[in-house]
């Protein structure tokens, strides 16, 4: 632990650290452009010099520099002062004056940092450079002339997106950063670069010139696009949501998100449902709420406790919970939330958990994959298992299709028989390693035997261990990709043997939560009650349409993949007619007759945490690990993964033009030539 | 053109203004046409040029100097320079209306700046335009199952 | 100024086939005396050769001036499996004037080649990498010929020299950029990355080449090691004064009558050097305006303080000057001297990166200014600004770029501060006088 001494103050700080972090551990703010937490260093900006002694009589960049013990180090004295002056006049002599046509205006570093630390004004007479733009894909809008060559957009790319598309071509002052050939960057996590950008080179194309940072009011969120919860911030001004960004969550997300969690936003203000439906003559009718509720009454008379709740992919557990009560109530058992027919046992929730947990995957050092398209799966797990090869040399196996995770992978062929005997190699380093991980993902769930299978290796190479610092170690993981999933077994809804069984019962009357991935075709005989927020084909095939709110605009519990529950807030009201998911359900149980036990979200949530305690407490459930007796002889090969097509894997991003463009362009390989050409 | 609230005092030309009032108005509505001072000037020392579709008249002042000027038909807002006379005007070239090119037929027809009168641009929902907002603002796409 | 004043007789010059009178082939080096028994050079052990290059005070001849041995003293002693040492040879001579290394792989390339094996073996290195600069066309053939040549002779390769060492030379043509002769930058490019500086520390003897511990040294370093080994460290310091001692090639260049590249002995004085090896100043030493006497990235030194200035390190230093590569630039009273030094600020302007900020920015800025004041389209504050400038871009920058791109027109400001005042003054005055008429 060097001890250093800051503008006086003497400070300890941690072996290995930089001279830029003990001044922050000293409280002082060093101005920087290139240096982030996350990425490389990179020492170009030459924005954080200090004074360091012992050391040549010149300032040092602080963010390579090692703190070492008996430093002294100055922030504020004459010479740290005009290094930073000038270091700020030559990144300005370049940097076009057009702040007031700049969406970066109001969260840009080189605003801010200029006002800071730089002069007032600028000795520069020349005539400034200007750059072309480049094109970098659907979601990143360029202005290169304001770029300032930090390179955290390039460092990003290929540490932490994992793919090596963004470089800088050229050399001094004609120095550009560009994409590979100019084509799109081909990352799920692109968007990031937008906000890595210290300046208004990147900046978000969807969200050009929609709105300054100032009028927006933030709210947080959790995302819904993936089951990794996502920590957002929902930015909307009045009634409409503008944008999402990521909120920092070490414990998952880091500072990320992926695409279309930033991007599906523009989905939430098409095809949606703002008033209630009713299907008259095989035709669906614009009706009254009260209208509506007669019908869904009229249906529940006549079904007579056949009744049956379908959780779509996105819904919170609030929702979840208020349709569990009310097909209780009305003599109903069957819930169901895995719409396209997984059926894997849920009699232990830990032995279809993320037990290692995301943040701790990245200390992996063999990772064996079964059947899971991780990188479309859960983008962000992805990157953290990047990191894990990156930072730790981790070696990964996969059994499956061949598909680009954007690192080495060394795939085992697609026969789920190899998961009951390893080949060679394989099975010594599972043996040698100390922390060895197993992720099955839902390619391989549909396979009779694979979960089980899976969970013998898992006892077999005791993935479960206690490691050397005492804590315990498990390496058995079950990757979803829908946000209720977790949240909805923790509420029971898994009918034994899937959505198939499920049809086989014949319900009466269904409640369709925003489920659009169910095959309809199962449930001809079925009153369908479908309550959601957008048009697709839930309320296509539904019989009544109960407009409900997006995730945007309800307070919400939500499950992760690691079993994590955290809460969302509201960030706008649902349009027109539309109402909270849960007020709905209280609303038409009024209409049956069988009146739920709670008029505000409070009381629900509190009825839910007696029902459920651990929704009761954000943070991570404890299942425990508890191995269920499973059929382990898996025949057969994982013939595909179950995501097709990244950006259209739920009702808002096919709404979302964006999304649609991302598809088009990065899965389908259409080219666009951009507008000005 | 339409008619202008503003466009307080009917003008006949140069002459200025008919009758008594006319002569008080000239005086006193340094808003519209030109000032006594001006007119006299323009007489002494300018030739005019010409004259646009709204009555605008161009001078050039007959010395070397190669001063333009315009006296308006009307108030004294610049913006009703049409874009033709408006090049000359400014010495940015020294071609008359009528030796530019002919005008593209994409080419809007000209119309002065509308801020401050009755044709200034209200968006939906204005006072002006009754101030009746839809209930729903229409910033969503609703769903329709047909 | 006391100067040693011996010139360096044949006998005891290193490069003796410099001018290319006899073929640069392995049998007429041998003849030469290269390569000869090798072996018995190597037999000594790494520790030892190491002592005797750091003995005979051999300092780095690319311009900074390092001590050899010491360097190579740096490296691990016993590399770890997986880690090998690597020796890289700065053959990327791009610096304006200099053009030592282009005669020393064109005319005596096994030179080079045996004391890149010599100074491998002596820092326990796997293979040397030379890094020949993209524009040596003729130069690189020579090279990979020469190379070619070592090995089906059996001088590399598996068993090298018959010494029981195994080691590789790998020659590697760069793509013409000057940055590229910046030692981090060098590896970056080696490595098939653009050539940018690395931030230092880590130093290239702790992760250099790969990831792995490497030396980078200059063609004339690495070539005259093998002789400083046959004829002793005593031999070789006793040319030159304390701490600059040894033989040294000039390249004379600029307004001098017979321009040419000479070993001399270091110390010598300027004069000295100029009287008996370039015929003298181009109109008489009176007519001598300044010279640059290390390659561009140095100061100029005025006429006067030049004349009996020994040729050396630390002579030059006092001067506030450089020895650098020894290019030594002269420039007669017929110079345009602003314009000299815009030219070399064109220069850098041209070569720099473009990693960090100061250099990127900074030298197009001061091209840009100095082009204004070639014309005296500026103003007399303007003269501080551009001192102020290549302040703010000394010393804050990763490689030395930066530095040698202020250092010229800190010079130029230094010494010539009445010549750009006049030109502003007689352009305004000319500007006057237009408005006037």
């Amino acid at each position: 632990m060097p001890k250093v001494t800051v503008d006086g103050i003497e400070i300890e700080v941690p072996a290995g650290s930089t001279v830029l972090q003990a001044c922050e551990a000293a409280g002082k703010e060093i101005p920087r452009f290139c240096y982030h937490e996350r990425l490389s260093i990179a020492g170009n900006c030459r924005m954080c010099l200090v004074e360091v002694a012992p050391g040549p009589p010149k300032p040092q960049a602080s963010c390579a520099l090692p703190a070492m013990e008996g430093q002294t180090i100055r922030t504020d004295s004459p010479m740290v002062k005009a290094a930073r002056e000038g270091v700020m006049e030559f990144l300005l002599i370049n940097h076009p004056l057009d702040c007031p046509i700049c969406d970066q205006g109001g969260e840009c570093d080189l605003q801010d940092q200029s006002v800071a630390y730089g002069r007032g004004s600028s000795r520069y007479d020349e005539n400034k450079r200007a750059v072309t733009e480049k094109y970098m894909g659907p979601i990143v809008k360029t202005v290169m002339t304001r770029c300032i060559q930090c390179t955290r957009c390039v460092r990003f790319a290929e540490e932490v997106a994992g793919v090596e598309e963004i470089g800088a071509i050229y050399r001094g002052e004609n120095m550009q950063i560009t994409s590979y050939l100019e084509r799109a960057v081909t990352s799920e996590l692109s968007g990031n670069v937008v906000d890595l950008c210290p300046v208004g080179a990147l900046t978000s194309k969807p969200y050009a010139f929609e709105a300054r940072p100032w009028e927006l009011t933030k709210t947080p969120g959790i995302d819904v696009m993936d089951a990794m919860g996502t920590n957002v911030r929902f930015d909307s001004r009045g009634r409409q949501l503008l944008r999402i960004v990521p909120r920092i969550n070490e414990d998952v997300n880091e500072e990320w998100a992926h695409d279309k969690t930033r991007h599906a936003v523009d989905g939430l203000t098409a095809r949606r449902l703002d008033r209630p439906f009713v299907r008259k003559n095989g035709k669906l009718e614009a009706a009254s709420w009260e209208d509506a509720f007669k019908a869904v009454a009229a249906a529940a008379k006549k079904a007579g406790g056949s009744v049956t709740a379908v959780a779509g992919d996105m819904v919170d557990c609030e929702t979840m919970f208020a349709a569990r009560e009310l097909v209780t109530a009305l003599g109903g058992s069957m819930l169901e939330g895995r719409q396209t027919g997984l059926a894997y046992d849920t009699s232990s929730l830990s032995a279809v958990n993320f037990n290692t947990g995301i943040a701790n995957i990245e200390k992996a050092d063999v990772i064996l994959l079964v059947g899971s398209d991780l990188r479309r799966e859960a983008p962000l797990v992805n990157a953290r298992v990047l990191k894990a090869i990156r930072k730790r040399g981790a070696k990964v196996f996969a059994i499956g299709p061949e598909t680009d995770l954007t690192y080495k992978v060394e795939n085992l062929g697609a026969s789920l028989k190899t998961l009951t005997k390893l080949p060679k190699a394989v099975a010594d380093a599972f043996k040698n390693a100390a922390r060895p991980a197993i992720i099955v993902g839902g390619g391989a769930l549909r396979y009779e035997g694979a979960h089980g299978a899976a969970l013998a290796l898992a006892e077999k190479y005791k993935l479960v261990r206690e490691l050397e610092d005492g804590s315990t170690w498990n390496g058995f993981n079950v990757l979803h990709f829908a946000a209720s999933r977790m949240g909805g077994l923790m509420l029971g809804y898994a009918f034994a043997g899937g959505i198939r069984a499920l049809a086989v019962e014949k319900p009466k009357l269904g409640f369709f939560l925003g489920a659009d991935e169910v095959n309809y075709d199962l449930f001809a005989d079925t009153f369908k009650v479908y309550v959601g927020h957008h048009g697709d084909a839930g309320a296509h095939a539904a019989d009544v349409i109960l407009p409900a709110a997006a995730y945007t605009e309800k307070a919400g519990t939500y499950v992760n993949l690691e079993g994590r529950v955290q809460r969302g807030e509201r960030a706008v009201f649902p349009p027109g007619d539309a109402r909270e998911d849960w007020a709905i359900f209280r609303a038409l149980s009024d209409v049956v007759g069988k009146k739920l036990p709670f008029d505000n979200l409070e009381q629900l949530r509190t009825k839910m945490a007696a029902a459920v305690p651990a929704l009761g407490v954000e943070g991570l459930a404890d299942y425990g690990w508890v191995v269920p007796k499973l059929d382990a002889k898996p025949e057969g090969d994982v013939a595909d993964y179950p995501i097709k097509d990244f950006y259209l894997t739920n009702a808002i991003c096919r709404a979302s033009a964006t999304m649609q463009r991302c598809s088009a362009e990065l899965v389908h390989g259409e080219t666009f030539a951009e507008a000005a050409e | 053109m339409t008619d202008r609230p503003c466009r307080l005092l009917p003008f006949d030309g140069l002459g200025g203004y008919r009758g008594f009032m006319g002569i008080l108005a000239k005086i006193f509505t340094w808003w519209n046409g030109a000032t006594i001072g001006t007119s006299l000037y323009s007489l002494r020392k300018g030739r005019q040029v010409g004259e646009d579709s709204t009555g605008n008249r161009y001078f050039e002042a007959k010395d070397k100097s190669g001063r333009r000027w315009v006296i308006y038909n009307g108030p004294n807002d610049a913006s009703r320079v049409p874009p033709e006379w408006h090049g000359w005007l400014h010495h940015t070239h020294d071609l008359l209306p009528h030796e530019l090119p002919a005008a593209r037929n994409w080419e809007a027809e000209y119309s002065p700046n509308a801020t401050g009168t009755a044709d200034a641009y209200r968006p939906a929902g204005a006072l002006e335009r009754g101030g009746k907002r839809a209930a729903a603002t229409g910033d969503y796409e609703a769903w329709s199952p047909n | 100024m006391e100067v040693s004043t011996s010139p360096l007789s044949d006998k005891d010059r290193i490069f003796t086939n410099l001018y290319g009178f006899q073929p640069w082939n392995l049998d007429a080096a041998r003849k030469r005396g290269d390569w000869d028994n090798t072996k018995k050079l190597l037999e000594a052990g790494p520790d030892a050769i190491i002592d005797t290059i750091k003995n005979s005070g051999l300092r780095g001849r690319g311009g900074a001036g390092f001590p050899t041995g010491m360097k190579w003293s740096f490296m691990p002693k016993e590399p770890k499996p997986g880690r090998p040492n690597f020796l890289v040879i700065n053959a990327d001579e791009s610096e304006p004037g200099s053009c030592k290394d282009r005669e020393i792989i064109r005319h005596d390339p096994h030179k080079l080649i045996e004391g890149a094996l010599v100074a491998g073996f002596a820092m326990r290195a796997r293979a040397a990498y030379i890094y020949i600069r993209g524009e040596f066309i003729y130069e690189a053939k020579v090279l990979f010929a020469a190379v070619e040549e070592a090995y089906a002779a059996g001088l590399l390769g598996k068993n090298a020299a018959g010494s029981g060492y195994d080691f590789d030379v790998f020659v590697h043509r760069g793509a013409g950029a000057y940055i590229c002769g910046e030692e981090t930058a060098m590896l970056e490019s080696l490595e098939g990355k653009k050539g940018q500086p690395r931030l230092k520390p880590p130093f290239p003897a702790g992760a250099g080449l790969y990831g792995c511990p490497t030396t980078v040294n200059n063609v004339e370093s690495i070539a005259v090691g093998p002789t400083i080994l046959r004829r002793g460290a005593d031999w070789f310091k006793s040319f030159g004064r304390e701490n600059n001692v040894g033989t040294k090639l000039f390249q004379i260049s600029g307004h001098v009558n017979t321009p040419c590249v000479v070993e001399e002995s270091m110390g010598i004085s300027f004069k000295e050097l100029i009287e008996k090896h370039a015929g003298g100043i181009r109109g008489g030493w009176d007519n001598l305006l300044a010279v640059i006497p290390g390659g561009s990235s140095v100061p100029m030194v005025p006429a006067a303080q030049i004349m009996d200035a020994p040729m050396d390190f630390d002579g030059l230093k006092a001067l506030g000057s450089g020895l650098g590569t020894a290019a030594v630039i002269v420039m007669d009273k017929s110079t345009d001297i602003v314009r000299a030094i815009s030219r070399l600020s064109y220069f850098y302007k041209h070569e720099s990166c473009g990693q960090c900020t100061p250099c990127r920015e900074g030298t197009g800025w001061m091209w840009r200014m100095m082009e204004r004041l070639r014309t005296g389209d500026a103003e007399i504050s303007e003269i501080d600004m551009l001192q102020q400038v290549t302040k703010q871009v000394e010393g804050h920058t990763i490689c030395a770029l930066g530095d040698a791109a202020a250092w010229p027109i800190q010079g130029l400001i230094r010494h010539f501060r009445p010549e750009i005042e006049r030109r502003i003054n007689e352009a305004h005055g000319a500007a006057h006088q237009e408005a006037a008429e």
